[in-house]
């Protein structure tokens, strides 16, 4: 038995947190003992922010910063593709004692990031690094930390980041992608791209058979269609009289006739063949596409515009339909025309062939170079092309901000700009290419030209016929179409292959927020919600939850007040699981969320977000999204409770009204009420309500309080908010500042203490009294009112 | 008639801009490096200097803020400080807003949808990755900002000043 292949070779990757082992050697060679060593990190500038390659570790001795270089070795490998090793030189070893170091901070700059070693309040600058380096000196400055204070090292719970490497050949790749693109070859996407056609193989089979017929009827034409004309019927050279001339002549005519025509029905049974299956093609891959999307989670969203999105299931779809209903039939149909010509041609008349084969390098050199030019003029087009569009998009979204400020003139001075940018790149296209084809057409015309004499000597000297040369110069001619197609090609290849990736980057990727294998369901779910030390940031470095504990009872309320921008609206992402906190858990039940199973959390959990989305569709669709199988009865009920169905009444099609993307206009208030009685239909035992009730007026508000009051009963909730006012009822207050809490308790404890709270509590509560409005708290607080 | 704005028109005394020059304000050095100052008579160990408008003035408005990120002050202009004050200010700048400049592109190569670059900083060849290269290149007179995959910021200090071979390679992916 032959021995089994390895599949794409590459180095083991070292343990996490720890150096390669051809590194440790030389770090023990410059006089580092690296036996003990307990967390490492990679750098890539020194303490002045040039390059090289540094390397940070601890052990329990102190700190060691080693600065050098890493090169890859190029040695002959058996498989080009596998990464080769690095070599490591080590120049310099700073340590620093443990002792003397308090502990680590980093700091961000615009494209660097500098490492902090705190000494008695003092700060001294160890190391530069760039930016994207930040999230893995962030775990050193963590594992550090924690090793300084407890004496115990915290390994980062989250993935080591990546380093970007391909694993195959070590060059730079994709965040998230094993494999560079290159290595990711092109190959392997046109594979892909072909098993979507898995289920077509005998129409397929068919419509390649009717191309190549079709091209060898298209080959054949000239045979008769010129030459058999010239050299049998018009020459006569069997002196036939004028009636049989006549005769041979319209033989000639219908049987070019019915071959043109065969090649006709041939060209229209292909084109009915490929159009039949080529939109059901379409349709799996946009669906494969959506699909893969619902699976993702908010993190990718918040990542890619929404456009961008949109772009890859209407647009890269179509582009590969495209690819694959024009490109691929003409490039089969064109190739064997090509062939078939070619063999023609020097069956002819080799002579003339090699002329004309002389010559094809000339032609081939020019429209390279033509490709090369037009490709660099199309996508400077499309670039300002893009810009317009970017521009009128931007001036529709912003046309009420626009006409308030009375800015028409102006944005249409700014949109003129561009589009006059546009015009000009346009031009300097339609220029170039007034320019070069006609230069290319003057050469093809050149090279007939010069067959045409070569040819009209070899007539002359009764080598050749009149009809057999007229008809070479049609092949000649034929072979324009074809070359010119096959030139450019290539990129139209490179252009669905372009859509193909990324159709298969949304296809291949995997969701930050995934289901256990074991994940568990509630047996009885009571609502008991417990934060402990949890910690988040959307971008490293920049901590959004610090250290969060907080506990919730079953059946309680809490609320969660603070300024803008201080995390509270993160912390219900968190509860829902829309995000994976980077360290600390939360836990219903005492079940960490990311043990349970992801529908059962999200149905037992009601969040109406600040952000209100209404789909489009009837305001009762919309009510029983959670729902579907609701009652009319529970979607009036629903809507009674969040103070909708008297405004839904007054509307011409009341629950029918069709609301989203272009339909009915309701106001903020409005459509946050529909958003209350979609989250109520749903009956969670978790109720987050995250500034639900921002965009209402007063008495609509306390409408809605006093249904929310009923609705507490029996479930958890946790109401967030700027207006105080809708607190009164929580069972306990948060106060969130900065990602942490600074302060807790219930309502009136909060205004004894009179700290960050009772700031706020007292500027509310003047501006509602100056516009005529009570503030609603409770008598506790009379004290203040007083003060 | 057109009213002048001034600062005082659009906020109140209470939010009224502390600018500093060197008559209320003198920086120095603490003696790890990092740059100190004495604003109004109070001595910051440490403080902080951002741009508000870092491309389209480097040397204007900077706020100074000490290590918890307070605001202390605003410079309006760097130039009225005297030259040696002038040069800590650019230091502590050029630090915190440190780009590693390109010198020369190699090559530019486009591999399904992600471009690909190898360029010289200085001597040091480095490779990097643009997705998005519409939104990655930013162009602010001159200059040209490129952003990487990672976050990283590359610039090209003026365009026109790069070799004529790598402005040609680039020029197609400018606006």
């Amino acid at each position: 038995m032959g021995k089994k292949k390895e599949k794409n070779p590459h180095p083991p990757k070292p343990e996490k947190g720890r150096f390669p082992k051809a590194l440790m050697v030389e770090l023990d060679k410059a006089g580092l003992d690296t036996k003990d060593l307990i967390f490492c990190c990679t750098g890539d500038m020194d303490n002045e922010a040039c390059y090289c390659s540094a390397w940070l570790s601890f052990d329990k001795k102190g700190l060691y910063i080693a600065l050098g270089e890493e090169e890859e070795i190029k040695t002959k490998r058996k498989n080009k593709r596998e990464r080769p090793e690095p070599k490591f030189t080590v120049n310099k070893i700073q340590s620093i004692p443990i002792d003397d170091i308090d502990s680590l901070e980093t700091e961000r700059y615009v494209s660097t990031g500098r490492l902090i070693m705190k000494k008695g309040g003092e700060q001294i600058s160890l190391i530069r690094f760039s930016v994207g380096k930040l999230a893995q000196f962030n775990n050193f400055t963590r594992a550090f930390n924690s090793f300084k204070d407890k004496g115990e090292a915290e390994l980062p719970s989250s993935p080591e980041p990546d380093e970007h490497k391909c694993k195959k050949c070590g060059k730079l790749c994709p965040p998230g992608k094993d494999f560079c693109p290159k290595c990711n070859k092109k190959s392997s996407t046109a594979l892909r791209l072909f098993k979507f056609f898995g289920g077509y193989i005998p129409q397929i089979i068919l419509i390649i058979a009717i191309m190549l017929a079709g091209s060898a009827v298209n080959v054949f034409i000239p045979q008769i269609s010129t030459r058999s004309l010239f050299d049998d019927v018009l020459a006569n050279p069997n002196g036939l009289a004028a009636a049989e001339l006549l005769k041979a002549l319209g033989v000639l005519v219908l049987s070019i006739f019915g071959v043109r025509l065969l090649n006709t029905l041939l060209t229209v049974i292909q084109q009915y063949v490929t159009a039949a299956i080529m939109p059901k093609v379409v349709y799996d891959i946009k669906v494969k596409i959506f699909n893969a999307m619902q699976r993702l989670s908010v993190n990718f969203y918040s990542s890619k515009q929404t456009g961008s999105l949109m772009e890859r299931v209407v647009r890269d779809a179509n582009n590969i339909y495209w690819f694959f209903i024009d490109g691929v039939p003409a490039l089969i149909i064109d190739t064997a025309t090509v062939i078939g010509v070619v063999a023609i041609m020097f069956a002819m008349s080799w002579k003339l062939s090699l002329i004309t084969i002389a010559a094809m390098p000339i032609l081939f050199v020019g429209l390279f170079f033509g490709d090369k030019v037009f490709r660099r003029l199309h996508h400077r087009s499309w670039l300002y092309g893009a810009r317009v569009s970017a521009m009128v998009s931007d001036n529709i979204n912003g046309q009420r901000v626009i006409k308030a400020f009375a800015k028409e003139d102006d944005e249409f001075e700014r949109f003129s700009k561009v589009s006059g940018d546009h015009t000009k790149a346009d031009l300097k296209l339609s220029l170039t290419e007034a320019t070069v084809f006609p230069i290319l057409e003057i050469f093809v015309m050149g090279l007939s030209t010069v067959v045409l004499g070569f040819g009209g000597v070899m007539v002359a000297r009764g080598e050749m016929t009149t009809g057999t040369l007229l008809s070479y110069i049609v092949y000649l001619e034929m072979l324009r179409g074809p070359f010119d197609f096959l030139s450019w090609i290539s990129n139209w290849w490179a252009r669905c292959a372009d859509s193909a990736q990324r159709v298969f980057e949304i296809c291949d990727a995997k969701p930050d927020i995934t289901e256990k294998e074991n994940a568990v369901s509630f047996d009885n779910l009571r609502g008991d919600i417990e934060i402990n030390e949890l910690e988040f940031e959307y971008e490293p470095a920049r901590p959004v939850i610090k250290k969060l504990s907080l506990n919730v009872k079953a059946g309680d309320m809490l609320g969660i007040v603070g300024k803008t921008g201080a995390g509270k609206t993160t912390i219900a992402n968190l509860i829902a699981r829309l995000y994976d906190a980077k360290e600390g858990n939360v836990k219903i039940d005492g079940i960490d969320v990311k043990d349970l199973k992801l529908a059962e959390l999200r149905r037992n959990i009601g969040l109406v977000s600040q952000d209100i989305y209404l789909f489009i569709g009837s305001i009762a669709d919309n009510i029983r999204y959670a729902k579907p199988d609701a009652t009319m009865d529970e979607v009036i009920a629903a809507a009674k409770a969040a103070s909708a169905h008297d405004f839904i009444m007054k509307l011409p099609d009341a629950y029918e009204t069709r609301v989203g993307a272009g339909g009915q206009k309701l106001s903020g208030g409005e459509r946050q009420r529909i958003s209350i009685a979609r989250t109520i239909i749903q009956n969670p035992k978790i109720l987050i309500l995250d500034e639900a009730t921002a965009a209402m007026d007063t008495e609509t508000e306390r409408n809605i309080q006093h249904s929310l009051t009923e609705l507490k009963e029996g479930r958890t909730t946790i109401a967030i908010a700027h207006r105080l006012s809708t607190l009164r009822d929580a069972d306990y207050l948060a106060v969130i500042e900065d990602g942490k809490i600074i302060e807790y308790g219930t309502f009136p404890e909060l205004i004894k203490q009179k700290g960050e709270f009772y700031k706020q509590y007292k500027i509310q509560s003047e501006a509602l009294k100056t516009i005529g409005i009570g503030t609603g708290i409770p008598a506790d607080s009379k004290e203040d009112e007083q003060e | 008639m057109k009213e002048n704005i001034t600062a005082n028109t659009i906020s109140p005394e209470s939010l009224k801009t502390e600018y500093v020059s060197p008559e209320n304000c003198v920086f120095g050095r603490n003696k790890n490096g990092f740059i100190s100052a004495t604003v109004n008579g109070k001595e910051y160990g440490r403080v902080i200097l951002t741009r508000a408008l870092p491309l389209a003035m480097p040397d204007d408005y900077i706020c100074i803020s000490d290590i918890d990120k307070n605001e202390i002050g605003i410079i309006e202009h760097t130039k009225v400080f005297p030259t040696e004050q002038q040069q800590l200010i650019n230091e502590e700048l050029g630090q915190r807003y440190y780009c590693p400049v390109i010198t020369k592109i190699e090559s530019i190569k486009e591999k399904m949808g992600h471009f690909y670059f190898d360029v010289m900083i200085g001597d040091f060849k480095k490779s990097f990755a643009v997705r998005d290269i519409s939104k990655s290149i930013r162009q602010h007179g001159d200059a040209i900002d490129l952003i990487d995959i990672d976050g990283n910021r590359f610039r090209i200090l003026d365009f026109e000043a790069i070799p004529s071979k790598s402005r040609r390679k680039l020029e197609p992916y400018l606006y």
